[in-house]
């Protein structure tokens, strides 16, 4: 049985990663889902992080990034600066039950695209805005990224070593935040509706959400006017509590113990009897007043220790540990294989892409799982279908639309992005390492034939 | 009237820490019913610190305020006969089941889901857990760094020289209960549409591990595995120090910066040199580039640069203490923060909407209930008299 959510029809005008993964993961769950793109201005997803690092061709039909956040979704290329491409986006939003979108107010206000315009189309639409500061206000219109966001929140600064300056993750991190909260968002919206009748507009600001997963540090300052100091992996509750290194290039495991046993587990696992028999150490005060010298005496253990026999030996022990993975132990992991947290995906034959794993979703439904997925779509892939299929656009209108370029097939200015040798971006020190059999052992442990 | 999206829904919430409450804390703000069931003890979370004028008492966690809007709490010790009785009779007519147990903890108190789905066939029985309801991790123990480690967004954060970090607080509990609420409201709706009731499990674990961007297509592209990024001094977007905290540079990513522009925003004409007009010059030229850039901006003041840059259509970024987060103009322009009045506390004031809906709005009209608040209420309504309840209290049912 498939997803939940057939029959709902999202029309996405998105980019990156805030919008583009909220309405994948709607589409992972049955929405039909039409991502909008252009072929005036290619999306930078499509342009880095290509397969093969290879930029001749259809590059723009190879980017990891593209493929990563748009699964399950119908691709459409539509010129908005041109009438004729509004009339067609009118004509979408009439058979559609969401509209969403993640470019500043001032494009959508040029488009005429806002929630009262979309209305006089289809009175019942929902709407969803993703915005780095919010639809409305002085800052609505500022651009903004992920790290941005992370920053105006208050999560950035509350976040790095003990002493040092503020740190943020390498990932546009608060894009994925507002992302999954715009997944709750919609559903919200559309329970509304099912109750009502009624649509709606919703207005997710990228720091909001964020904020409102920070509330121990934004609450301290509100009641007790505190500003919490940077602790790195501390818990102020909890001693030996870090990451430590372990045998290996760029090797570590997270210890963290909550608990007496907890303690005498790790002294056990360690072979340290005498730290178990030391007084110093004989409760969480004490192991917290200690705490420097613990992690020392820890990291000098633990750096002879392989990372994940380590964690095992720990886990069997009832010690909440574990390795720090990288991605190619995360990709081949047991656990996530047994869960099929990984789905093989098949690209269009015309990328010359074999079928490869992507992350699929954090949950499982036990009734309504989702369909086999599909990947994204290469650029323009579903223009006839959508354009003849559900708008009934005939074949001459469809013709007049390509040749004036409202709808293609590729970008007019195409550019990818050509990054270093792997050999020179490890020499940089971006890339960890890199093999070359990586294609096989792939295909062998996700079962891929041919 | 408005009324919340999700007005007539009523949720039975075992959950306690941070990611189960999270959830139920959504569904509770924008409109469900909302009865939070929670040991005699207590949820541990009313232990969280911070706490109200640093005053370490059960009802004054600030986080488990925050975490319990809008919720009634009773307590019922599931490990008794009766207090199972008790709950099966509160799932009777409900539609949702949230917790966040260790996966064997359930079934061992005899509320597998066969057992609820007889109960109620329409129920949606909803759970997050560390490493999900299945799999050889299932049963590992985890803490929040645990989880870093193990989703993989540890080891790309922190810098290139030392050991691996973690974002400050709880971000992988509050991702995995986003992602708890939205999975619920899925069944929920599926639900509505066709009587059917559903399990729901959601992995702390896989929140992380699915939020990733192209780490893991690294590997499967290309073979390469992405590591912490060294500090290159003359990254353009690199953090820098201002005289009066930190920014986020962004100059405009990609081969079309032109350089004269960057020159002439920073007013820095030591920039307009052969070593720094292309990409590649200034990868050779990093340290000198960086040091340059370092004492640019260390004249230059937050607010002041922000906005110059925006006006260029420049995506700068600011990092904001809480303090200056709460006077940010947009935020307060928003109303983003809300003050909720506590019965015993006072004003307390909140983090407000993570997103504004204009047809159900957000609201939060109570802090977090006192433990056993609603006990009379509820059990009251199950027919329970006050000698019934005395005997539920004196048997350590409630």
């Amino acid at each position: 049985m498939a997803g939940p959510l057939q029959g709902i029809r999202i029309v996405e005008m998105g980019q990156l990663i805030a919008i583009p993964s909220a309405m994948k993961w709607l589409a992972d769950m049955g929405a039909e889902v039409i991502r909008l793109e252009s072929v005036q201005r290619l999306e930078s997803y499509r342009t880095d992080s290509l397969y093969h690092n290879d930029v001749d061709g259809e590059f723009w039909n190879r980017g990891a990034n593209f493929y990563e956040q748009n699964r399950n979704k119908l691709g459409l290329t539509l010129d908005l600066s041109r009438d004729e491409g509004r009339e067609v986006l009118r004509d979408l939003i009439a058979v559609a039950d969401v509209f969403a979108e993640n470019f500043t107010p001032r494009v959508i206000r040029n488009f005429a695209l806002e929630y009262r315009d979309l209305m006089k189309i289809r009175p019942d639409i929902i709407m969803v805005s993703s915005t780095g500061y919010g639809f409305e206000g002085p800052w609505s219109n500022f651009g903004a990224t992920g790290p941005a966001t992370e920053g105006a929140a208050g999560l950035a600064y509350m976040t790095g070593y003990k002493g040092g300056g503020p740190m943020m993750s390498e990932i546009p991190y608060t894009d994925y935040t507002a992302g999954e909260h715009t997944v709750s968002a919609v559903m919200l919206a559309l329970m509304h509706r099912l109750n009502t009748g009624q649509g709606q507009f919703i207005d997710v600001s990228q720091t909001q959400t964020c904020s409102a997963t920070i509330p121990e540090a934004l609450l301290d300052w509100t009641v007790n006017g505190r500003i919490q100091e940077r602790l790195g992996n501390e818990d102020p509750a909890m001693s030996p509590h870090g990451c430590y290194p372990c045998a290996g290039d760029d090797r570590w495991i997270a210890i963290t113990i909550d608990s007496d046993e907890a303690w005498y587990a790790l002294c056990r696992v360690m072979g340290r009897p005498d730290w178990a028999a030391d007084a110093r150490y004989g409760d969480t005060l004490r192991r917290i007043q200690h705490r420097e010298e613990l992690d020392t005496m820890l990291a000098f253990e633990t750096h002879t220790h392989d990372n994940h026999e380590l964690m095992a030996k720990l886990q069997a022990e009832g010690v909440a540990a574990g390795a720090v993975m990288d991605s190619q132990d995360l990709l081949f992991n047991e656990h996530l294989k047994v869960r099929r947290f990984y789905e093989v995906v098949e690209h269009h034959p015309d990328t010359g892409m074999p079928p490869l794993p992507y992350a699929g979703r954090p949950w499982k439904l036990s009734e309504t799982p989702s369909d086999p997925p599909k990947a994204a779509p290469i650029m323009g892939q579903h223009n006839r279908e959508i354009l003849a299929g559900l708008l009934g656009k005939t074949e001459a209108e469809i013709g007049e639309l390509e040749e004036s370029n409202v709808i293609g097939y590729a970008p007019l200015t195409p550019r990818g992005v050509r990054r270093p040798s792997l050999d020179e971006q490890v020499r940089q020190g971006r890339m960890q390492r890199y093999e070359t059999n990586y294609a096989d052992r792939v295909r062998k442990w996700f079962g891929i034939g041919g | 009237m408005t009324s919340g999206a999700l007005a007539g829904v009523k949720v039975i919430d075992l959950t306690h820490h941070i990611a189960g409450p999270y959830a139920t804390k959504l569904l509770a703000d924008f409109g469900a019913d909302v009865l939070k069931i929670e040991r005699p003890g207590g949820d541990p979370a009313r232990r969280l610190p911070p706490f109200h004028h640093d005053d370490p008492h059960h009802e004054k966690s600030l986080p488990f305020l925050y975490l319990n809007t809008n919720k009634r709490s009773i307590t019922l010790n599931l490990k008794s006969e009766e207090g199972r009785g008790i709950l099966l009779e509160l799932l009777s007519d409900a539609d949702v089941l949230v917790e966040n147990f260790a996966p064997r903890v359930m079934p061992s108190l005899g509320l597998d889901y066969e057992t609820l789905r007889e109960q109620n066939p329409r129920l949606v029985v909803a759970s997050a857990s560390n490493f999900g309801q299945t799999g050889p991790w299932r049963d590992y123990r985890a803490t929040e760094i645990v989880e870093y480690a193990l989703g993989g967004l540890m080891y790309i954060f922190g810098a290139y020289d030392r050991e691996p970090l973690k974002h400050a607080m709880n971000q992988a509990q509050f991702k995995a209960g986003t992602n708890l609420a939205s999975a619920t409201l899925m069944a929920l709706y599926h639900q509505r549409l066709t009587g059917q009731g559903q399990r729901v499990d959601v992995s702390i674990h896989e929140s992380i591990a699915s939020a990733l961007r192209d780490v893991i297509n690294n590997y499967t592209y290309l073979g390469a595995v992405r590591r912490r990024q060294p500090n290159h001094t003359g990254d353009l977007t690199r953090l820098r120090a201002v005289s009066d905290g930190y920014v986020l540079p962004n100059p405009g990513i990609g081969a079309g910066l032109n350089w004269q522009i960057l020159v002439d925003f920073l007013d820095a004409p030591q920039l307009d040199d052969p070593r720094f007009d292309n990409a590649s010059a200034r990868l050779e030229n990093a340290e000198a580039l960086g040091a340059i850039l370092d004492e640019i901006f260390a004249t230059k003041q937050k607010r002041d640069i922000f906005y110059a840059a925006h006006e260029k259509r420049f995506i700068y970024g600011v990092i904001d203490s809480p303090a200056e987060t709460i006077e940010n103009p947009q935020i307060q322009a928003r109303n983003y923060y809300q003050p909720v009045e506590h019965p015993e506390l006072g004003e307390i004031t909140f983090p407000g909407a993570p997103f504004l809906m204009s047809g159900s709005p957000w609201a939060v009209n109570s802090t977090a209930p006192a433990l056993g608040q609603h006990n009379g209420e509820v059990l009251g309504a199950l027919g329970y008299d006050a000698r019934g309840m005395a005997y539920l209290a004196a048997s350590e049912v409630i």
